[in-house]
């Protein structure tokens, strides 16, 4: 399995509008006006920022249901997730699962490997176009 | 207002026990921990991998302490900077509080946290070729 690099860090808001703020007016980070938007099925919407290569993935929940809207009431704002890109995230998949690792099927280009086989850590698996 | 950022330098992975949380991420997504460091006075011990651009250090206490299980998470990150003393100066004027340029871990570099105003996410700068080599090992 050949991670590419580190593709985005994924950072949980309860209000986007302030979170981009926040990192507009402090930091001087731009939105990338062609990434992010709602994602209903998911139940949060997001928006990124660039900083070099990487991306800072702003994410706020806008149901009730799902991981960011558990995150953001248990624990609050913060990190969240670490995505790393892979040249083939199906190929990713069914080796960490040859190793014994729990990962879920991939969806659009992503995956999740279970928190259990990664000592608590939120990894994403992601496969760009 | 900016503060000069060039990259994400670094993430954090906090756990109870670096080193074994650095040997499971590197046997299982298969990169190389490329250095370790135990960092003096503070206990802390430390082990880096670098996936092109950024490096990802695992960071934990320096003696283990008996548990039941490995557990970790994401902490921070660490923004790469042209020069240290504008960044902080420019997060100060936007009235946050952010600590003093201090030599980094990493030789020759300086780094300074910034304490809030970042939505809950720990958060400093670094900037490389920051100091003499000498100095940094002092």
């Amino acid at each position: 399995m050949k991670i590419s690099k580190i593709d985005h860090i994924g950072i949980v808001v309860k209000d986007m509008a302030t979170g981009l703020a926040t990192y507009q007016k402090h930091f001087g980070f731009t939105v990338d006006p062609d990434k992010g938007g709602d994602i209903p099925a998911m139940g949060f919407k997001n928006a990124f920022m660039p900083v070099g290569e990487t991306n800072l993935e702003f994410l706020q929940p806008i149901s009730e249901e799902g991981p960011i809207a558990q995150q953001a009431r248990d624990r609050g704002e913060g990190t969240y997730h670490l995505s790393l890109a892979v040249d083939d995230v199906n190929a990713a998949v069914e080796h960490l699962r040859s190793l014994g690792i729990r990962v879920g099927d991939a969806t659009g280009g992503i995956a999740y490997v279970s928190r259990g086989a990664s000592s608590g850590v939120v990894l994403q698996l992601i496969q760009r176009p | 207002m900016g503060i000069g950022a060039q990259y994400i330098d670094h993430i954090v992975i906090a756990s109870n026990d670096s080193a074994a949380t650095a040997k499971h991420f590197s046997e299982t997504f298969d990169f190389p921990i490329k250095r370790t460091f135990a960092r003096p006075g503070t206990g802390a011990h430390m082990e880096f991998a670098k996936l092109d651009e950024v490096v990802l250090e695992f960071a934990g206490p320096g003696t283990v302490q008996p548990y039941d299980e490995v557990k970790a998470r994401m902490g921070g990150f660490v923004v790469a900077v042209e020069d240290i003393e504008k960044a902080v100066a420019a997060v100060r004027a936007a009235g946050f509080p952010c600590g003093d340029p201090h030599p980094a871990v990493q030789p020759g570099a300086k780094i300074a946290g910034v304490k809030s105003g970042t939505g809950g996410v720990p958060f400093a700068f670094i900037q490389y070729n920051a100091l003499p080599i000498e100095e940094a090992k002092a």
